[in-house]
């Protein structure tokens, strides 16, 4: 009885939190790539705050979130990562409960690239000296235009990762038949045959999300006006 | 030789020739031009930075910052339509971002330029009565006059390469 419930029913494996981050992230970085390439900067500055809101609520829910959003359940050591990837061309494999080995490090990449282009976008001198990243006021007209650069390297470096994680999901969708699409929007998968009672995600509750949302809020907040109060 | 090969063969001895001149315009002169109004946009750009700087802090420091700062963008500014020659563009063989659209659409980039400077008096004048409300408006009008002709004549690849 146990065995024919859990073959029918989908099984949670996102949160709102971890699906509405991730959807904000891909409008929060295409706004930002839109108006950077077209010196759009007022508004630049607006989405730059959004994705550093985004990524600093996604890490902080990579801390005390639900299961499946947490670090320490998804990212793996070596061999973990090697065990997976040498099952990779496998058709049929068991489904990774959240992220697999492999694609925890895409997650790790993405979220540090992101936020690096963020914080050197907070620094990054406008060449007509008008919108400049807010912290930009601690450093010269020169260094911030050479962080400007940086930040434009960065990104298009964040591009190809980006590019991958897309790749990696048009493989798993036409090699392995797997959507993942689907489960990132609604929040869940089907079962397979390889899962157990524990792999169940194990939600958060929305209080802690609030308290996040409060203190990353102000600390954007305080980021924007370069903490001069 | 028919008359309308020899008109042929004159056609394109006028646009070799007008291919020459245009080649000797980008003279010595010209070019010399291209890197001292690199840094003189970069005084200016500077220059804005470190008035809006001021803004950001919310205690502006008028004759330190502001005022010098805004003399500077006045006096560059002033001078500016005469760093872009004829033969100062793309074809001068050195690195510029300038766009062959300002000698092209000549009158408009003049135009540009001349609103640019009115920016720049009358942030002078407003750096002058110590007006902070006045400032922020006025920072915002000047570099909005910046970004009028930049969108339109420099290149956009001034964004792929780093400034040494």
């Amino acid at each position: 009885m146990e065995t024919a419930f859990a073959d029918t029913t989908d099984l949670r494996v996102w949160d709102l939190p971890v699906r509405a981050l991730h959807w904000l992230l891909v409008i929060g970085i295409s706004v930002c790539w839109w108006t950077g390439i077209n010196n759009e900067l007022e508004y630049h500055l607006w989405s730059g705050y959004a994705i550093l809101w985004i990524v600093l609520m996604r890490l902080y829910w990579g801390l005390v979130g639900s299961s499946t959003a947490r670090f320490v359940n998804f990212v793996r050591g070596p061999k973990a990562i090697l065990d997976y990837a040498s099952t990779l061309h496998r058709r049929e494999t068991p489904h990774s409960h959240g992220h697999n080995a492999l694609g925890a490090i895409s997650i790790v990449v993405m979220l540090g690239l992101v936020l690096a282009v963020v914080i050197l976008g907070l620094f990054a001198v406008d060449v007509d000296g008008l919108h400049s990243g807010p912290l930009s006021s601690y450093i010269s007209f020169k260094q911030g235009r050479h962080i400007a650069h940086l930040h434009y390297y960065w990104f298009n470096i964040l591009i190809w990762v980006i590019a991958l994680h897309l790749a990696a999901v048009i493989f798993y969708f036409i090699y392995k038949r797997r959507n993942l699409i689907g489960p990132m929007i609604h929040g869940k998968r089907p079962p397979d045959a390889g899962d157990v009672a524990e792999t169940e995600m194990e939600g958060a509750p929305l209080w802690r999300f609030v308290i996040g949302a409060v203190v990353v809020t102000a600390i954007v907040y305080a980021v924007s006006i370069a903490f001069y109060f | 030789m028919s008359v309308l090969s020899f008109r042929c063969v004159a056609a394109a001895a006028c646009v070799a020739l007008g291919v020459a001149i245009l080649k000797a315009a980008a003279g010595p002169a010209e070019v010399a031009q291209i890197k001292p109004r690199q840094d003189k946009f970069r005084d200016i750009g500077g220059a804005l930075k470190a008035i809006n700087d001021e803004l950001k802090k919310g205690r502006i420091d008028w004759d330190n910052t502001v005022v010098p700062n805004a003399q500077t963008i006045k006096d560059r500014s002033a001078y500016l339509l005469n760093w872009f020659p004829k033969g100062s563009g793309p074809e001068a063989g050195v690195k510029t971002y300038a766009l062959p659209s300002i000698w092209q659409k000549n009158e408009d980039f003049v135009k540009l330029g001349k609103a640019a400077q009115d920016e720049a008096a009358k942030l002078n004048q407003v750096a002058l009565s110590k007006n902070g409300n006045a400032l922020k408006t006025e920072v915002d009008a000047m570099g909005k006059a910046c970004k009028a002709c930049h969108d339109s004549y420099r290149s956009g690849d001034y964004e792929k390469e780093d400034e040494d």
